[in-house]
């Protein structure tokens, strides 16, 4: 009888605990020590790569990248990463244990451009080759940076949702918005693009089709980037004709909700290609464009040029865009594209 | 008695009324004074913090003014040169910024659009469509912030139209680091919490200038976001300033909050940057501090003043209540015995048979027999220590349940409650045996004069209830026990009955 009780308490208890447990508490776990890429070999450099998020296939496609270049460029390379793209602590505490296990060259894409570039300062003030890939922190202390460059990009993607609203033939005097969500706050990568967006589509669009000032950040969370592309488009289901994730994790909340809801009359244009976003872009319903980053040569190269630079190569230019390609359904089937979509 | 007692409850609830009433005066008076002074802070915070953002704006424009009017002058030297090949034109401005690190990259745009600069500068033109740009030059435009290739950082590019010595019309180009508009303007008298951004009218694009983290220097945003936490208050105040901006204003100021800081933020017009404004925003609050000690100090002084205030007042409401006590025992009470005198006594009796409900009680009048011969024999002062011992007596035995007065000489009334006649009768027994006990003299002596006294009573309701009906009563009662011999008592209509 005890143990019934007790097991009823237990149950009971878990319930409540079950029942306050909201997504938002949910703590990442932290970053995992560095682990081999390559074979390890005596004698070979050693390469650090350091990326945002271990869980998402396009991070893996940045490992994977400089997995290659150190088989092709015979190095070492080791690797880790937050699980989240918020957690700039860990990547902090991965460049310290990159920095005492004697690392020659770490590559590394920053999860906040500001507070991990004191840090950076001091890796590179030990005489440690930086090489940033897919973003960069604001500092001076790095070597080189391959990147997209997001200004552009977020130009593009504005430039896209115009030719795509054309195409649809929304009239120019039909009033029409476009709603936008980021991953974060901090990240310049994701500033930039909102920026090259707003730039380009204040510039360039007809006065009637606007932005929804209301711009919401997920702060990475997938769930929230769902629950916020539902909001906005509730809120704005009468004017909305199109919407925009400035990344991965908000261009896919936004597809996963109109791919769920069955709204073939909003655009969606964002970055990357994850699975929600391949599914609209197949479908022949849905109208969606995506960004597609060359993540893969961004730590390919950035493996090869670490190997240069180690043994006395100079840099003509420290920030090499890397471009994007715009995917949908006119150019998926490109020999470019599908060579790139091959490597993801 | 209870009328005293009524009249100085109405005294005490008057005087606490007052005092409340001062002190919400105070209080009022002192919220009035806190919240002038409140506001005269955040207008003096405003306007200084205003204009101290406008001083910077001015600086940080003027500082872009210097950069254009430079380029100005690198244009008019190269349009007096004696060169006619535009290469040749190219070669001594590369060197020029090669030597000079502010200056990222110089170069030149002809007539046909052909681009002089190192391939590399040729790609950013054709990335970011510089030469549409440059062919908004009159006589100056300023490119939006871009990353540059070559260095990784934020720059800008001026273009400023120049006369080739051809006589062709062309540009001239210089590419600054965004960083150097911070380098001419800032100081650190600015202070650590003064923000700097470029914004853009039309896209609410933001790029840091200058801010407490140097990090942040080159760091793209949108006003949407950073500015999305204001407080709901302020985003009126805040709208109706952006539209100034988008309206083309040179300048306007706004002071919001974010939390609890407050902010004042000023923007200001670039010239040749078409739809930029420089945006310098510090907290409000950076330059009250020496304000908001002195208004401490303030708040002290008054509210020290006014604990004193109140413990004057009731201290002065003290001393007055113990003076308006003795007056009132004077007007009420016998000097001699403490007593009350006859008005008092008439006045506190009739107040009692008027007011209470269940009556029942004795109206007694009492002479000390003999007492002229104690006077002759002992003296005035031992007949007055007699008279003080008599009281005492009546006091011991009626106490709070009797009014005591002495009518004059050695008449006594008393004035009985709530003790029916059987009890009234024992009291006045054991007055006899307490009065005998009085030694008039200084010293007890075997001859001394016995005090004794008469006593005639009234017994009410029984015999009346109006106090003048009662006295009369009692006065033929007492007359009655005179007639009698003296040292003995008897009711209204009883027979006398003498003490043993």
């Amino acid at each position: 009888m005890k143990n019934r009780i007790l097991c009823v308490t237990a149950a009971l208890a878990l319930l409540l605990t079950g029942c306050t447990f909201k997504k938002n508490d949910y703590k990442a776990p932290e970053a995992p020590p560095f682990a081999a890429l390559t074979e390890i070999k005596e004698g070979r450099k050693n390469i650090y790569l350091i990326v945002k998020n271990l869980d998402s296939s396009y991070w893996q496609v940045v490992i994977n990248g400089a997995k290659q270049g150190g088989i092709d460029f015979d190095c070492n390379v080791y690797y880790s990463g937050s699980y989240t793209e918020n957690d700039w602590k860990s990547q902090e505490r991965l460049l310290d244990e990159a920095r005492s296990a004697g690392a020659d060259a770490v590559i590394m894409a920053p999860n906040d451009s500001v507070m991990l570039a004191g840090k950076v300062d001091e890796v590179y003030s030990d005489g440690i080759k930086m090489i940033f890939v897919d973003t960069i922190a604001n500092t001076k202390s790095y070597d080189i940076c391959y990147m997209t460059d997001n200004l552009i990009a977020g130009q593009k993607a504005a430039e896209e949702m115009l030719t795509r609203f054309r195409e649809r033939g929304i009239p120019e005097t039909e009033e029409a918005e476009v709603a936008i969500q980021v991953g974060a706050r901090s990240s310049q990568t994701i500033s930039e693009r909102l920026a090259g967006f707003l730039q380009y589509w204040t510039e360039n669009a007809p006065p009637d089709w606007t932005v929804v000032k209301d711009i919401r950040c997920n702060e990475s969370d997938a769930e929230v980037a769902v629950d916020i592309a539902e909001d906005l488009i509730e809120d704005h289901r009468e004017k909305i004709k199109g919407v925009f994730g400035t990344n991965n994790g908000s261009t896919a909340g936004f597809a996963k909700v109109v791919m769920k809801k069955g709204l073939t009359d909003i655009t969606v244009v964002g970055f990357d290609y994850s699975e929600e976003m391949a599914k609209l872009i197949a479908s022949e319903e849905y109208d969606a464009s995506t960004m597609l980053q060359r993540q893969y040569q961004m730590s390919y190269i950035g493996v090869e040029k670490a190997m240069k630079l180690l043994n006395g190569d100079t840099v003509e230019e420290k920030f090499v865009d890397t471009g994007v390609m715009v995917v949908n359904e006119d150019t998926i089937n490109d020999p470019e594209v599908q060579e790139l979509l091959k490597q993801s | 008695m209870k009328t005293a007692r009524k009249k100085k409850e109405k005294d005490n609830s008057s005087f606490v009324t007052s005092l409340m009433m001062y002190l919400f005066i105070y209080l009022i008076g002192m919220a009035l004074v806190i919240t002038v002074f409140n506001s005269l802070i955040k207008k003096h915070d405003k306007q200084l913090t205003g204009e101290i953002c406008g001083l910077v704006t001015e600086k940080m424009n003027n500082s872009i003014r210097y950069m254009t009017l430079s380029a100005e002058d690198v244009s008019a030297v190269l349009s007096a040169q004696d060169i006619r090949s535009s290469e040749s034109l190219y070669d001594p401005l590369k060197k020029c910024a090669d030597r000079k690190p502010e200056i990222l990259s110089m170069g030149l745009i002809d007539s046909s659009g052909s681009i002089y600069a190192s391939e590399s500068e040729k790609r950013e033109f054709e990335k970011w469509d510089m030469l549409k740009l440059a062919k908004q030059a009159d006589p100056i435009s300023i490119s939006p912030p871009y990353r540059f290739s070559k260095t990784g950082e934020t720059v800008f590019t001026m273009f400023v139209d120049m006369t080739f010595p051809d006589g062709s019309d062309g540009y001239l180009f210089m590419t600054y680091p965004l960083a150097e508009i911070q380098n001419m303007a800032y100081s650190d008298s600015i202070g650590s919490k003064t923000d700097i951004w470029l914004m853009n009218a039309d896209s609410d694009n933001i790029i840091q200038c200058a801010g407490s983290n140097s990090y942040l220097i080159g760091s793209w945003n949108n006003a949407l976001l950073t500015f999305g936490d204001i407080n709901d208050r302020d985003i009126s105040r805040y709208d109706k300033w952006k539209s100034k901006m988008a309206n083309g204003e040179r300048s306007a100021a706004v002071v919001y909050g974010i939390g609890n800081v407050r902010y004042t933020q000023v923007f200001s017009k670039i010239d040749y940057m078409h739809g930029w404004y420089l945006v310098v925003r510090m907290p409000s609050s950076s330059l009250s501090k020496t304000m908001l000690g002195f208004r401490t100090t303030v708040l002290i002084f008054i509210v020290v003043m006014m604990a004193a205030t109140t413990l004057l007042f009731v201290l002065v409401r003290k001393r007055s209540l113990r003076e308006r006590a003795v007056l009132e025992s004077l007007s009420t009470h016998d000097p001699l015995t403490g007593a009350l005198n006859r008005l008092a006594f008439d006045r506190e009796a009739e107040e009692h048979l008027k007011t209470t409900q269940r009556k029942q009680g004795a109206l007694l009048f009492i002479d000390v027999d003999h007492f002229k011969q104690v006077n002759d024999r002992y003296g005035h002062a031992a007949g007055d220590k007699v008279l003080k011992e008599f009281t005492n007596a009546l006091n011991e035995l009626f106490g709070e349940k009797a009014y005591i007065a002495r009518y004059g000489g050695d008449e006594f009334t008393v004035f009985v409650k709530g003790l029916n006649k059987e009890t009234v009768s024992i009291r006045i027994g054991q007055l006899s045996k307490m009065a005998s006990a009085i030694i008039p003299g200084e010293k007890k002596s075997p001859d001394d004069l016995k005090i004794t006294f008469s006593c005639g009573g009234a017994f009410f309701p029984d015999d009346g209830i109006e106090l003048k009906v009662l006295e009369r009563s009692a006065d033929t009662a007492l007359y009655r026990v005179k007639e009698n011999g003296r040292n003995g008592y008897a009711w209204n209509n009883e027979k006398v009955i003498n003490h043993s």
